[in-house]
């Protein structure tokens, strides 16, 4: 987008650290949260501070940091919390990038089937 | 609910299952809100991304589908009805309002409320002060009483602008702010999670708490709005 | 109560002392917003001790524990062409380790 931001690896202003910066007019209109949203918070939870603790909340904000400005602005905000959550947790190693595309893969092979059925 | 879950979990453990059938277990076992969609939509990629988080961790017992079901019990039980019980309750007893000032995790436990580690911090609008909140650094919100962020709160323009121009900002959102009155903003990023008291609006007087706590919306304990009578 | 006395000796701050915010961008998780970086504002409150989140980012226990403040700036400190009220403010939530006393 421009030279003024930068990724939290590099010194400077954070693409994320908005606060001044014109962005337009607020949309007041609000949606419904959806399953999956909930569903991903809810793991977020469960693996953090109210739960196992095995990710904090800041490992999450950092990776959103991280994860580049291209990334950052083209994702909504339940997605940016998902790609966080799945890189804190690659990070951990809890499960490793590949596991999580083939098992994505084989789940998406369901969902098409179920819907040629 | 649970027994369907504990099935779930049951399965997971029997390695060998045809992969289609895994899946199709999955779909109908937790996500079945998702039933009618499934026709015509595809789950995006990080719908797909959730889903397969969850069967990794629980499959290799990082979490169980308990805790999991629980977590989105309380998330369930995370809406701004309660935040508008507490601030209904601030309303018609001055003294809780006093507790809920000085200190707003130990006030807020009358109500059940268990906000982890943030300290929750309770800002009263009044006729010199008007208080919004605002996280510009991403969303910080006090979930325990107001459930998760609208989208308003969570996009970009609000998080930019608010602190800039706040008074332009709340007028948007059709409140119009006297010079004489003091706008403060509060940008909350770190432990602190905050809830404003709106003033109460005139002619409520003799009204019961539950009747109060209806007319307190979720934007107005943001501070983007005031609470009035219709 | 010897470790109460023990932990309000160690903080720095007190309520209504004035304090500018370090001018200093470097890399990593910080949670000290650019627009207040460098601009002088007062102790409203002090919030307790708590783990630095710089820390936790990337794994770390978090402690020492951080004390916790919050700095109210006058809107006109922070922006040139504030359009608002002279008394309207920004209180925002600041580790000790960004702050440090103004002359």
């Amino acid at each position: 987008m421009s030279e003024k931001f930068t990724s939290a690896q590099h010194s400077g202003r954070g693409y994320h650290d908005i606060g001044g910066e014109d962005f337009g007019p607020i949309d007041p209109k609000t949606t419904e949260v959806k399953p999956w949203e909930k569903l991903s918070i809810a793991i977020g939870n469960s693996m953090g501070g109210q739960g196992r603790k095995v990710i904090n909340t800041d490992m999450g904000r950092r990776a959103r940091e991280e994860m580049g400005e291209k990334m950052y602005n083209s994702l909504d905000y339940f997605e940016r919390t998902t790609e966080s959550m799945k890189i804190t947790m690659v990070e951990k190693g809890l499960f490793t990038k590949q596991e999580l595309e083939n098992r994505m893969n084989k789940i998406k092979s369901c969902f098409s089937e179920l819907k040629s059925q | 609910m649970a027994d369907e879950e504990e099935k779930h979990g049951h399965n997971h453990d029997h390695k060998g299952i045809d992969a289609d059938a895994h899946a199709l277990e999955h779909i109908h076992d937790h996500d079945r809100q998702f039933q009618a969609d499934i026709e015509d939509n595809e789950p995006e990629h990080y719908e797909l991304m959730t889903y397969a988080i969850k069967e990794l961790l629980v499959e290799k017992g990082h979490l169980s589908v308990d805790e999991i079901r629980r977590a989105q019990e309380k998330l369930d039980s995370w809406q701004p009805s309660r935040g508008a019980k507490i601030v209904a309750r601030a309303w018609f007893d001055p003294d809780y309002k006093q507790r809920l000032l000085k200190d707003g995790n130990e006030a807020m436990s009358d109500f059940g409320v268990d906000a982890g580690g943030a300290k929750l911090t309770v800002l009263e609008n009044t006729e010199d002060v008007h208080n919004v909140v605002v996280c510009t650094l991403c969303s910080c919100y006090p979930r325990s009483v107001l459930g998760l962020p609208p989208d308003w709160y969570r996009s970009k323009s609000y998080r930019a602008r608010v602190v800039i121009e706040p008074r332009e900002v709340l007028k948007e959102f059709g409140t119009d702010i006297d010079d004489e009155v003091t706008v403060r903003v509060h940008d909350s990023l770190a432990d602190l999670r905050y809830l404003v008291i709106p003033k109460r609006p005139k002619g409520t007087e003799g009204w019961s708490e539950d009747k109060l706590a209806s007319i307190v919306t979720r934007d107005s304990m943001v501070g983007v709005v005031n609470p009035s009578v219709s | 109560m010897l470790f109460g006395v023990e932990v309000a000796m160690k903080q720095r701050f007190q309520k209504g002392d004035m304090v500018s915010v370090l001018n200093t961008h470097p890399p990593g998780h910080r949670r000290t917003p650019y627009y207040c970086r460098g601009k002088l504002g007062e102790i409203e409150r002090v919030c307790g001790e708590y783990k630095n989140p710089e820390e936790l980012a990337y794994g770390f226990s978090g402690e020492p524990f951080k004390w916790l403040y919050r700095v109210r700036f006058n809107q006109a400190e922070l922006w040139d062409h504030y359009s608002g009220s002279k008394g309207d403010t920004i209180d925002i939530d600041i580790y000790e380790h960004w702050l440090e006393a103004a002359t």
